[in-house]
């Protein structure tokens, strides 16, 4: 006769495990059967938080009703050097277009992404929804509760009776009182049910609505924390950063800084400064860090953010400085390497680049875009052997045909670099293919076609090019000087000026300019 | 090095003129380096792929009933 195990006790080991959905399985018969089980309920809630538990520090996607409906900025132009939305202001001495791809935001490409990269702010609407948010999705969201609704549906679907926990039934008041519970409903509340009731409605207002029960409920399990006479650490800081899922952003500060006078945790602090972050006060969130080295000295996340900060006000080089802090802390990090390998393959230097990006790979790291990086390094750092074949694994892991358009385009540039100009057309023919909105690789393909005499071909590709990419110079300077050649000045001046404003410190692009007014005085 | 001979002369044209023109050449766009994701980002791509699939999967059921 088997001898069964203690379900709740199962349900622990599978929590344990991290197979929650077992977990959840568990504790649902055990429910079914006695309905008050506190345990089972506390467990099923943990369970199915962590089912769809994102690191909140992480995240930080910036809608566009965020984006372009700001009310807590100062002023419109700030000073330079002090705000994270002019990525042009920087005095580091950033790496200058010429060398180093720009993304949409007009900031240099990053070895490293993350939800809150490439959060700069586009000036006009028309941007905004052009600039892709993360790697693969070309939109924005549309408000930050976007990315939520989209999550919350796969939990809502997954049980077919409804949600777990009605909300709208509970007395809060009760929960509160017990903090053994009380906090597991709290996250399980900010974590998975947000999402849950937004999804029918899809509107930011049920969303903001929902977001205020839950501080609601906050509210309330900050009341029945009384008896400790508001000096939970704790819930000061769920208090606060529900306050900057709603967008109160001062209420927020001043939630984490009273939490912070209770308790000195790390986690505060990246709250914190991504409180400052969102108000574009970086010298504040950058001194903030500073703060915090001083009691946690040599913290890695600490140092991190530091690091980010630089680099989103596009000084590589004290970023760089400060990724090299982070891997005397931890010499794994992958961030770290990858950004500083990326900073010294964009300054002419792939041999290093190679070596950082070998030890990712020592480290385990296996996917497309390391194998992507490791084959430019190859090629640059003249390592011929390796270069194809690195770059033949990339297109077996490409996930997406976005990544596999990247590959391609890149081994248009070894094509290019090694003088086979047919299979480089055919390499960026490819990239083309596979994502049709690829900007970079319609200019080079337009140079390509040009050298074939193909003007007018040549033409309407670099047109495509530079509406798809306004951000970047080459389509506009290339359409500028082919527009000089075939004699239609207008054009060719227009395109011009949109190069400068692009790159204002381009050479070509000025002496392109002088010509032009010459032949527009001379008229 | 300026102080060592170059067994190369320079040629310059003794008659008639000598000109240089700059011709602008069209420029590529550079080599992109692929970023690496963060480990929060993939979860959330991973996520956002499962509920479309989810979405998909309830569509398709609630349709093939009415058909």
């Amino acid at each position: 006769m088997e001898v069964t195990m203690d379900p709740l006790f199962l349900a622990w080991s599978y929590f344990r495990r991290r197979k929650f959905q077992q977990c959840s399985d568990i504790c649902s018969k055990i429910l079914a059967d006695s309905p008050y089980d506190q345990a089972a309920w506390s467990l099923k809630t943990r369970a199915l938080t962590e089912m769809v538990y994102i690191d909140e520090v992480e995240v930080d996607q910036e809608g566009i009703a965020e984006m372009m409906l700001d009310e807590s900025s100062i002023a419109q132009v700030a000073r330079p050097g002090t705000s994270l939305r002019l990525p042009g202001t920087s005095q580091g001495g950033g790496p200058t277009p010429a060398v180093r791809p720009m993304t949409q935001s007009g900031r240099p490409i990053t070895g490293f992404v993350r939800p809150s990269t490439q959060s700069g702010r586009p000036g006009t609407m028309e941007q905004a929804i052009k600039t892709p948010r993360t790697a693969s999705t070309a939109r924005p969201v549309t408000s930050a509760s976007g990315r939520f609704v989209r999550l919350g549906t796969a939990s809502m679907l997954t049980n077919p009776d409804g949600p777990f926990i009605n909300l709208s039934r509970l007395n809060l008041a009760k929960y509160s009182q017990k903090p053994n519970l009380s906090k597991t409903l709290f996250e399980y509340i900010f974590h998975h049910e947000n999402d849950v009731k937004n999804m029918t409605l899809q509107d930011v207002v049920q969303f903001s609505s929902n977001i205020i029960f839950c501080v609601q409920a906050l509210d309330l399990a900050a009341q029945a924390t009384e008896h400790a006479q508001f000096k939970d650490w704790w819930w000061k800081v769920q208090l606060g950063k529900c306050y900057y899922r709603l967008g109160l952003y001062r209420e927020a500060e001043k939630q984490f800084r009273s939490a912070l006078n209770h308790q000195e945790v790390v986690d505060t602090y990246l709250y914190l400064a991504k409180v400052y972050q969102r108000m574009d006060q970086p010298i504040t969130a950058l001194n903030l860090f500073k703060q915090g080295l001083d009691h946690f000295p040599g913290e890695v996340t600490l140092l991190t953010g530091i690091a980010r900060i630089h680099e989103e006000m596009n000084n590589i080089t004290s970023a760089t400085e400060y990724y090299k802090d982070v891997l005397k802390q931890d010499n794994t990090h992958v961030e770290a390497i990858a950004c500083i390998g990326s900073n010294h393959f964009y300054t002419d230097q792939p041999e290093i680049a190679l070596r950082f990006y070998r030890r990712l790979l020592q480290m385990g790291v296996y996917n497309c875009q390391l194998y992507n990086n490791l084959g430019l390094c190859c090629f640059y750092a003249q390592q011929y052997d390796m270069t194809l074949s690195s770059f033949e694994r990339a297109l077996v892991l490409a996930a997406s045909d976005e990544e596999q358009a990247d590959v391609w385009y890149n081994i248009g540039h070894v094509a290019v670099g090694i003088g086979d100009l047919t299979l480089a057309y055919q390499c960026f023919k490819l990239a083309l293919a596979f994502h049709n909105d690829h900007a970079e690789a319609y200019n080079n393909l337009a140079v390509l076609e040009l050298r074939k005499g193909r003007v007018e071909q040549s033409k309407a590709f670099l047109q495509t090019a530079a509406s798809l990419a306004p951000h970047m110079y080459e389509p506009h300077f290339n359409l500028s000087t082919l527009s000089e050649k075939i004699g239609d000045l207008q054009s060719s001046y227009t395109a011009a000026q949109k190069s400068e404003d692009a790159f204002p410190e381009h050479v070509d692009t000025q002496q392109l300019l002088k010509q032009l007014q010459q032949h527009f005085a001379s008229l | 090095m300026p102080e060592v001979k170059s067994i190369f002369r320079e040629v310059l044209p003794k008659q008639g003129q000598l000109s240089m023109e700059d011709v602008p050449t069209l420029v590529l766009c550079k080599p992109k380096l692929l970023p690496l994701k963060s480990v929060t980002l993939e979860k959330l791509e991973k996520m956002q792929m499962e509920a479309q699939e989810a979405v998909k999967q309830q569509e398709l059921a609630s349709k093939e009933p009415s058909q």
